[in-house]
């Protein structure tokens, strides 16, 4: 479970261009569920997936993911939480153009110190999951825009983690891609992973793999928890 | 005088620390009044921020105090030569009233930031701070030692005149001499040989013992023991260390052995001496740490390491000296 509690997150704090980006957020994401945060653009829901994600530290509120609370912790100790925690989804995939599809994957399991060789075979074996196996080898820049995608999918669950973090993660895909990427996210869930996505597509807020559905309006949350 | 470029150092250098303590000190007040972990508040979470910029000036300060040290008996030994009757650092501390005191501050202030540095580096391995407290309240009694040490410092420095007369080591650690320093010189060197080496065997022993036991009462013996040994090895260093290293037995001073016609070997005996003072202070301060349920895991390790480290130091300077005194044709019979 993650609790948001009494969150608020305000940008260049005295300063004459103080933004809140949320204002005194509480929610409860439930477990083993797919939760869309929708809402126009500037409404808070990226910050928010930044506070959940422990990128960001809230301006006041605490966070608890699964019983530990992560907001007061130092910053070494964050990064293991987000190693083992999270697998994060990017809007534009941030992958590293220049090196193959296997070393993209591999790259945030290289702190754990995990031999090289049993880590490989894990990210094969991802890839495979995923049908890219013939295009393990292959850079990044060959790649087409699914397989860009479900790489970056593959690199997300490199760590086994409890949680994914997806940031608008089908902007930049058609709509069969769309679907493509949701029906992962419902196989992910279906292994007990919790998904939190933030998006306004409306393939993914209506899509039947989503629980529930949390509409962000200038940093507060809509009661209403419909897609629009 | 002032423009001597390691006075310049040490005055920027010094400045530059007391802002930033104090600077420290005021968020030390306010995480000591107003922490609350289990608080959302802003205030709170502005604390914790604060807290890492603060640890991490501190541990700059801290740094530069234990080199700073060591530069400022370098200068005052290194001006000797622009004072009338001054042989070595002993002589231009002399010069003025502010010398003894700012180095006997500068001393404190190396041991106490050598802890403060091992509470942070500790606290750091926690999860939820778990020496912030104890952190701060070292902190809050260092800061004005350290303002009082710059003041006397900027005093001694300014203060400096090439027309003072000042007196020579040979006096000021001398038997006919009326301090501290002259005390130590006209103790028998039998029986101080005896209580050195009696109390580096047993610091040894116990250090041992906590080692392999991890008795938290070991551990304390050993802390204490280890601050006994400081004092103990300084009186020894007056006492017949010196002599064995000038192969003089009138020649007590602790000053000269920095020199570089004894090989600087007194940096190698300070170095170690002050190492170990702080190594036991810190076993001494985690040890009442040791129910702290986040740092289990990371303590038994970090004390460890220290009382290593406080044994290897001590085992150094009782090496240097005893080395010393076997490996030179010098013999202090009747003495």
């Amino acid at each position: 479970m993650i609790v948001l509690k009494h969150v608020t997150k305000t940008f260049n704090q005295g300063n004459s261009n103080e933004f809140t980006a949320l204002k005194d957020l509480n929610v409860i994401l439930a477990p083993n569920k797919v939760t869309v945060l929708t809402g126009p653009s500037g409404s808070g829901k990226t910050t928010a997936l930044s506070i959940i994600g422990a990128m960001t530290k809230p301006t006041s509120g605490r966070v608890e993911i699964f019983g530990r609370e992560i907001t007061s912790l130092p910053e070494r100790f964050l990064a293991q939480v987000r190693r083992t925690q999270f697998g994060f989804i990017f809007q534009h995939f941030n992958l590293i153009k220049g090196i193959t599809a296997l070393e993209n994957v591999m790259i945030p399991a290289y702190p754990n110190g995990e031999p090289l060789g049993s880590l490989r075979e894990r990210a094969l074996s991802l890839l495979e999951l995923f049908d890219l196996l013939p295009k393990a080898g292959s850079k990044i820049d060959w790649l087409s825009g699914g397989e860009v995608q479900r790489v970056t999918i593959a690199r997300a669950l490199i760590n086994n983690p409890k949680i994914i973090i997806a940031d608008e993660p089908t902007a930049h895909l058609d709509s069969k891609l769309s679907r493509e990427f949701m029906d992962i996210m419902a196989k992910l869930k279906s292994e007990g992973r919790t998904i939190i996505i933030a998006s306004h597509d409306p393939a993914v807020c209506e899509s039947e793999a989503v629980d529930e559905a949390i509409r962000f309006r200038d940093g507060q949350i809509l009661p209403s928890h419909a897609c629009v | 005088m002032i423009l001597h470029p390691a006075i310049l150092a040490l005055s920027i250098g010094s400045l530059m620390t007391c802002l930033m303590i104090v600077y420290a000190a005021f968020y030390g007040v306010r995480i000591l009044r107003h922490w609350d972990l289990q608080s959302g508040s802003e205030s709170q979470l502005m604390l914790e921020k604060k807290t890492h910029l603060v640890s991490t000036l501190m541990s700059y300060v801290f740094a530069y105090q234990l080199c700073s040290l060591f530069l400022f008996i370098f200068t005052a030994d290194k001006i000797t030569p622009l004072f009338v009757g001054a042989m070595c650092a002993a002589g231009t501390l002399n010069a003025n009233g502010y010398g003894y005191p700012a180095l006997l501050l500068k001393i404190i202030n190396f041991i106490l930031g050598g802890v403060w540095l091992i509470i942070n580096y500790t606290d750091n391995r926690g999860i939820d701070y778990p020496l912030i407290k104890k952190k701060y309240q070292l902190l809050l009694l260092i800061a004005p030692l350290i303002v009082l040490e710059w003041i006397f410092q900027t005093g001694y420095f300014l203060k400096l005149s090439p027309d003072i007369i000042t007196s020579c080591c040979g006096s000021t650690f001398g038997s006919d001499g009326s301090g501290l320093g002259s005390a130590f010189t006209v103790f028998p060197i039998m029986p101080m040989k005896v209580i050195f080496y009696a109390t580096m065997a047993l610091t040894g022993a116990f250090g041992l013992v906590f080692y392999l036991s991890r008795n938290p009462r070991a551990g304390f013996i050993f802390a204490s023991m280890g601050i006994g040994t400081l004092m103990v090895s300084v009186a020894s260093l007056i006492s017949f260390i010196s002599v064995y290293v000038y192969e003089l037995p009138t020649h007590h001073c602790p000053f000269c052995i920095l020199q570089r016609e004894y090989g600087y070997v007194g940096y190698f005996l300070y170095l170690s001496l002050l190492g170990g003072a702080v190594g036991s202070a810190g076993v001494g301060t985690l040890i009442s740490a040791r129910r702290m349920q986040s740092i289990q895991e990371d303590l038994p390790r970090i004390l460890r390491r220290l009382t290593t480290a406080t044994l290897l130091c001590y085992l150094l300077f009782t090496g240097i000296a005893t080395a010393r005194m076997l490996l030179t044709d010098f013999r202090l019979e009747g003495y």
